[in-house]
């Protein structure tokens, strides 16, 4: 029982993070297969998106590292933390957010066109609002 | 009867999708011993060629302290000018996806801005002191893009994020200007085009394209160069987060129009 807990400690320090950011991706995907709300799934998109974020920015930790901003009397690659991911991510960001803007405006507009922005009743399957 | 068979068919789809995502999920989780490197180890390919390369030579070559921004603004200054466009794509998009009034259903009426159904004084004074500090701390972020913590998105997601708050808080009663779309987006222009004269002016000097060192300010000794860095590192982040925030407020202004809360 101890052997098995510190497998498990040392598993969840060296890539537990990984099986979170998995879980949170595939949380993500069953959102957007599954749900039949076109908002819902709009909202997934966002959750998969965050994950893939996480994901990267993992790359960039190196123990006993501190932020990307150089000191004085530190030098040496060793001493930071990688800035690429976080350099690349913070576009990401920013991005999926004009994205999501643009998601939001063709809801707005499904809405306008069908009064509803739900699968079913657009697709005609699954009976309408008046049956 | 097709209605219930619908509704059996689709909880089977969920059913498949959950098994399959799990089965995704728990072999990943096998994989990782071999496949991916642990966490915050040195040596692993992501940390290794041109990450050190980011480190070390960062503050020679750009003269900025903070190495996200150089690599943002200074090493990959290009790709972030098209970060920035893609962000004034989006605008425009979600502007002309909504722009068409003509169509709009009747169901969906203008929320008049006279009535203040859920006045709430906690929120009125709370905000009310909130958003001063919120703008200040956007040009604080803004101002330190070079030297310490910040960058030109922050800022600007900020800056909007004070116009989001003296928008959308029920019963808060407006202190700040309103900002049609139109203007959101033309002042969103201004940044893109900000960022891309700031690439520009170094060609009218011998230089190339968002080649900072080679800006037309001051003299031109080699003591400097690490300034006129700073001056284009500055003035590119000031684009993007007027970019940032006129988008920001754009999206917000075209999709607040057109919310009622009738439903």
């Amino acid at each position: 029982m101890n052997n098995f807990l510190i497998i498990l400690e040392n598993f969840l320090a060296e890539s537990g993070i990984y099986v979170l950011t998995f879980i949170l991706m595939a949380l993500g995907i069953f959102g957007m297969i599954v749900s039949g709300n076109y908002m819902k799934k709009l909202m997934c998109m966002n959750i998969l998106q965050v994950s893939i974020i996480f994901f990267f920015l993992t790359f960039g930790q190196k123990n006993g590292a501190t932020l990307p901003v150089v000191l004085e009397h530190l030098l040496g690659a060793e001493s930071y933390i990688n800035p690429l991911p976080h350099a690349l991510m913070l576009t990401a960001i920013v991005v999926s957010l004009g994205t999501t803007g643009v998601g939001l405006a063709l809801l707005m507009k499904i809405k306008d066109i069908y009064g509803t922005i739900e699968e079913d009743e657009i697709t005609g399957k699954g009976g309408s609002k008046n049956e | 009867m097709e209605k219930h068979l619908h509704r059996r068919k689709q909880r089977k789809k969920r059913i498949i999708a959950m098994i399959i995502l799990i089965i995704a999920v728990a072999a990943s989780t096998f994989e990782l011993a071999t496949f991916l490197p642990t966490i915050g180890e040195l040596n692993t390919p992501a940390n290794s060629y041109i990450s050190e390369y980011y480190i070390e030579n960062a503050v020679e070559d750009t003269h900025s302290y903070n190495i996200v921004t150089a690599v943002l603004a200074d090493y990959r200054g290009f790709d972030t000018l098209f970060e920035t466009c893609v962000m004034f794509l989006s605008g425009i998009t979600a502007m002309m996806v909504l722009s068409t009034k003509d169509k709009v259903s009747k169901s969906i009426e203008k929320k008049s801005d006279d009535v203040n159904i859920f006045e709430s004084d906690i929120m009125d004074n709370a905000f009310r002191i909130i958003i001063p500090i919120i703008m200040i701390y956007g040009i604080y972020v803004l101002a330190h893009g070079e030297i310490s913590l910040g960058g030109g998105f922050q800022a600007g997601a900020l800056l909007a994020s004070a116009y989001l708050l003296d928008k959308i808080i029920p019963g808060f009663r407006t202190v700040l200007d309103r900002i049609t779309e139109e203007f959101a987006l033309v002042v969103a222009g201004v940044g893109s085009f900000i960022y891309l004269s700031t690439g520009l002016l170094p060609m009218f000097n011998g230089g190339n394209f968002l080649e900072y060192g080679k800006l037309p300010f001051g003299s031109k000794s080699i003591e400097t160069v690490g300034y006129l860095h700073s001056t284009g590192i500055l003035l590119i982040e000031v684009g993007v987060t007027i970019c940032v925030a006129g988008v920001i407020i754009a999206i917000l202004e075209v999709v607040l129009e057109r919310t009622s809360f009738d439903e």
